[in-house]
């Protein structure tokens, strides 16, 4: 399996050609965004570094003009980075030319558009063949392999269909297949289920997921929206003006935002749904695992948490796989969670009394 | 500010091209003539009425039974208006430029859609291509190619190139970047980007301009009838040279029917061609039904390539047994054997009627005679260049002076058959007051300030407008208007018969002076010069060609009395009937025709 990286990797654009190399080294000298602009040049992205793990869904999160899908452009060499490496499966891949690029392009790494960007002369079959046959796959096994990804997608019976017959979702659907069917290991996705309305957008997320299961392949989806990273990512980057401001998990950037910009960025988000009872439990109280009430593990959401301690009269077991308790959750504790609030908990008279 | 020369830079220049490039010219020509030969024997051959059903077939095909059934009735009626010939030339002229223009068309739209350099260089030379008077590019087509049809091709080229470039250029522009970023990141390469993306999702707007292409193809044959390009466009020039509505609006309908066919059938068969537009055409006719049905109704291809063969075979077979029936040459004096002879005329009356006097003694000793009427530029250029054989229509040494001296090392003079000549002003006899140019000092607003005159490019013209208006003082005064011959005689009729004041510029001998009653306008300065003689002038080379021809011509004469009776008897069979008008004449007259 083939590991993707990123290492210091610049990209900036600029009139003439000298300038982007002059602007990174005024970048790397600490200049911002804004003096560099005052000259002329953009710089899209600066200094990015990660390392994305075979069979992992690694998201970009940023809002528009953050740089997101500049950077995933560099990831398969439709932009060359002004600075930095990009090495995947051990390649790196700003010392191809062009011809390996498109090899590589063709055969290992594959696309997922934000708009479909569907052939509208060509039927859906021949859509989901498309890079097959750029592979020069003969035509009969590509089409053969275009209707498997095809099904795979949920879209048996609609090969003989043109894609302006498709709702936006099929659509999306198709260019998925067309992703899949070149048996890439490395699938990038700019944005690939904005364009969708909220229910189907769901729907296709879940597919995602079902989908990564079975094929484990190595994803980069690149999104403006925090709810649909915390559910697709196994690691989350945050850009801004450029640059990554926060890497980890859905947890780390929940519960530990790196700065101001990251913590108004997930106040929207739910996070009973994204947070798990690993984030709140404390170390186990003695006697809460005996009793024979409902427990949980260390990854139930906290939402499903919350229903099982409204039943529960002491604080929640979490055990692990084998059912040994590693750590307990108490319902103020709980509630003190959801609600935000770190004080401690003041005193009643009356109840005193 | 200071006269910058450009017309005369531009003119060295041609004239620099012409000296050193004449083999590139040369090489062109051919081709050009090659491609036009070519598709012209195909289109020529079938019989009318046959071919009009070919192109039916290919209307129903396209478009459906309504298409080929208007289709059918229009050529019919091409055919029906005896411009059969003419419309064919027109449209392998259209074809073969049509053909060029893509090829060069198509590819430069594709480089500028690719290079935003290419397109920023392109655009301003596309804007002078389409903007600069189309008119003005057969100037250095005569000049490089000869009179004929090259030169008119080539205007066409250049005219309607760039609208090729820029809508292919516009098609490939404005597919989705997405969609080739698309083929991008699946590794395509650009050339299987362009190939397999670009140019099928540009196809509709790259065959609009196609379309625009042919339309201003046609658009331009007119103007290549100018200089000698044939067909309708040749047919349209004789009709305003002899003030023929009749014909002219025949040889306009001819054009209309052709111009609707191709526009039809272009539109269609980019519908047809793309993948896109094929699916809305069998969308729309699985929506149809009835009446529309039935119109609309299209014959799988198969069918329709079966169809077209089978009249073209019938077309060719027809073909080949009307061949065998050529009728034969005349005769004991067929010293011709079929050799071919061009002579060029300008539409003046002493032109017309020696011209056909010529062609059917000519034919009546087996020649095949081709009677081109040119402008008088392209007639010396003609001449000079080796495309025309000889024109009986030269006024030396005075009148067209200037183009002898141009051209006079390039061509032979056979002598002259007639003189001398004089070239006058002229008024009607009721114009008592009048005698003299002198007398017209004053007049100007008798006359609207107007001396009518003929063709622009007459030496008379020249010399009235040059010197006789300022030494008679009549300059600001009086205006010359250009127009034509026909023109000038249809103006002195309209008014002769008003007895209007009118003044013409007119020539000795002419039959005006038989049929009204006339008064030439004396010339005390002499400002007109020594009368002419009327010459006929040859290529060079033509006399060691045909020197029995070439000795016949020089000793041809005719009386003042036998021109005028040829040119009364032309003017009495009407436009068209020249040839039989000759013939009639040359039973009455057999003295000329055993003379000559």
């Amino acid at each position: 399996m083939s590991t993707l990286q990123a290492e210091h990797v610049y990209k900036v654009f600029g009139r003439r050609p000298g300038d982007a190399a002059a602007a990174v080294r005024a970048l790397r000298s600490g200049a911002g965004r804004d003096e560099l602009r005052a000259d002329g040049t953009t710089a899209a992205v600066i200094d990015a570094s990660f390392r994305v793990e075979p069979g992992e869904i690694f998201v970009v999160m940023g809002l528009s003009g953050s740089g997101k899908s500049t950077l995933l452009r560099m990831l398969n060499g439709l932009l060359e980075p002004t600075e930095g490496r990009i090495l995947f499966d051990g390649q790196d891949l700003t010392s191809l030319s062009r011809r390996e690029l498109r090899h590589v392009r063709s055969t290992k790494i594959s696309m997922v558009f934000q708009h479909f960007a569907l052939f509208p002369h060509r039927s859906v079959l021949e859509n989901a063949a498309y890079g097959l046959e750029v592979q020069g796959v003969a035509r009969e096994e590509r089409l053969r392999r275009a209707a498997e990804a095809l099904e795979l997608c949920g879209l048996a019976g609609w090969e003989a269909s043109w894609p302006d017959e498709l709702s936006g979702g099929m659509q999306q659907r198709v260019g998925l297949a067309r992703a899949l069917a070149t048996d890439a290991d490395l699938l990038l996705m700019d944005e690939s289920f904005s364009a969708l309305d909220p229910l189907i957008r769901r729907d296709m997320q879940d597919q995602l997921l079902e989908l990564q299961q079975r094929l484990k392949k190595t994803i980069v989806f690149i999104t403006h929206d925090l709810n649909e990273a915390m559910r697709l990512g196994d690691g989350i980057a945050v850009m801004r003006d450029g640059r990554i401001v926060q890497q980890g998990t859905a947890e780390d950037i929940l519960t530990r935002p790196a700065d101001d910009y990251v913590a108004s960025f997930i106040q929207d988000v739910d996070r009973s749904r994204v947070l798990t009872a690993d984030a709140v439990m404390t170390d186990p109280v003695a006697g809460s695992c005996a009793c024979g009430c409902p427990s949980v593990t260390a990854d139930t959401p906290i939402a499903d948490l919350c229903a099982v301690s409204a039943r529960v009269p002491h604080a929640v077991a979490v055990t692990d796989e084998a059912g040994v308790v590693v750590g307990s959750v108490p319902q103020d504790r709980l509630v003190a969670f959801i609600g935000d609030e770190d004080r401690a908990p003041v005193r009643c008279a009356e109840v005193a009394a | 500010m200071p006269r910058l020369h450009l017309g005369a830079w531009v003119d060295s220049g041609v004239d620099f091209l012409q000296r050193h490039l004449s083999w590139l010219f040369d090489a062109i020509s051919a081709l050009v003539t090659g491609l036009y030969d070519g598709i012209h024997a195909v289109l020529d051959a079938p019989a009318p009425l046959l071919f009009a059903g070919i192109l039916a077939v290919a209307a129903w095909w396209l478009r459906g039974l309504l298409a080929a059934l208007l289709a059918f009735a229009g050529f019919a009626l091409v055919d029906s208006v005896d411009l059969w010939a003419d419309a064919m030339s027109t449209l392998s002229l259209v074809l073969v430029a049509t053909l060029v223009t893509l090829v060069i068309a198509v590819p430069l739209g594709i480089w500028a859609s690719r290079s935003d350099r290419v397109s920023a260089v392109l655009r301003p030379v596309l804007d002078f291509m389409q903007t600069m008077p189309a008119m003005v590019y057969l100037i250095p087509g005569i000049i490089f190619f000869g009179v004929g049809v090259v030169p008119g091709i080539i205007a066409t080229i250049i005219f309607a190139l760039p609208p090729g470039v820029r809508m292919t250029e516009l098609g490939i522009r404005q597919v989705d970047a997405e969609l080739v970023e698309a083929a991008d990141a699946f590794g395509t390469t650009p050339r299987d980007t362009l190939v397999r993306v670009q140019l099928p999702l540009a196809l509709p707007t790259i065959m609009a301009g196609i379309n625009q292409v042919i339309m201003l193809g046609l658009s331009m044959v007119v103007i290549a009838g100018m200089v000698g390009g044939g067909g309708l466009g040749g047919a349209v020039y004789r009709a305003i040279g002899n003030v023929d509505i009749g014909l002219g609006f025949e040889a306009g309908i001819s054009i209309v029917i052709l111009a609707m066919y191709l526009d039809r059938m272009t539109g269609a068969l980019g519908r047809q061609v793309s993948p896109l537009g094929r699916r809305t055409l069998a969308k729309a006719r699985a929506a149809a039904s009835g009446a529309a049905k039935l119109w609309n109704h299209r014959p799988q291809p198969a069918y329709a390539v079966t169809g077209a063969v089978v009249l073209a075979l019938v077309a060719g077979g027809l073909n080949a047994f009307g061949g065998s029936g050529q009728p034969a040459a005349a005769g004991a004096d067929a010293v011709g054997k079929g050799r071919k002879i061009s002579i060029g005329y300008i539409p003046w009356d002493e032109g017309i009627a020696s011209t056909y006097l010529w062609k059917e003694l000519l034919e009546r000793r087996g020649f095949q005679v081709e009677a081109k009427q040119l402008e008088l530029g392209a007639l010396f250029t003609g001449l000079a260049g080796g495309q025309v054989d000889f024109q009986t229509d030269a006024w030396l040494p005075v009148t067209q002076a200037q183009y002898w001296e141009k051209y006079g090392n390039k061509l032979d003079d056979l002598g002259s058959w007639y003189g001398p000549t004089s070239i006058e002003l002229t008024v009607p006899s009721y114009m008592k007051d009048v005698t003299s140019l002198a007398d017209l000092k004053g007049k100007g607003d008798r006359f609207k300030g107007r001396i009518i005159g003929i063709e622009p490019s007459a030496g008379a013209m020249g010399i009235l407008k040059g010197k006789l208006l300022k030494e008679y003082g009549l300059d600001g005064e009086y205006q010359v208007v250009d127009g034509s011959t026909p023109g000038m005689l249809a103006e002195l009729k309209r008014a002769y018969e008003k007895q209007e004041p009118v003044a013409v510029v007119l020539w000795s001998p002419h039959w005006a002076y038989a049929s009204y009653d006339l008064k030439k306008l004396q010339d005390p300065k002499g400002a007109w010069g020594k009368g002419d003689g009327i010459h006929t002038l040859a290529r060079k080379g033509f006399a060691q060609d045909e020197p029995e021809v070439a000795s016949w011509l020089r000793s041809f004469k005719l009386t003042e009395a036998q021109l005028t009776g040829l040119e009364a008897k032309i003017q009495e069979a009407g436009k068209g009937k020249e040839q039989q008008a000759v013939r009639s004449w040359l039973r009455e007259h057999p003295e000329v025709a055993k003379a000559a």
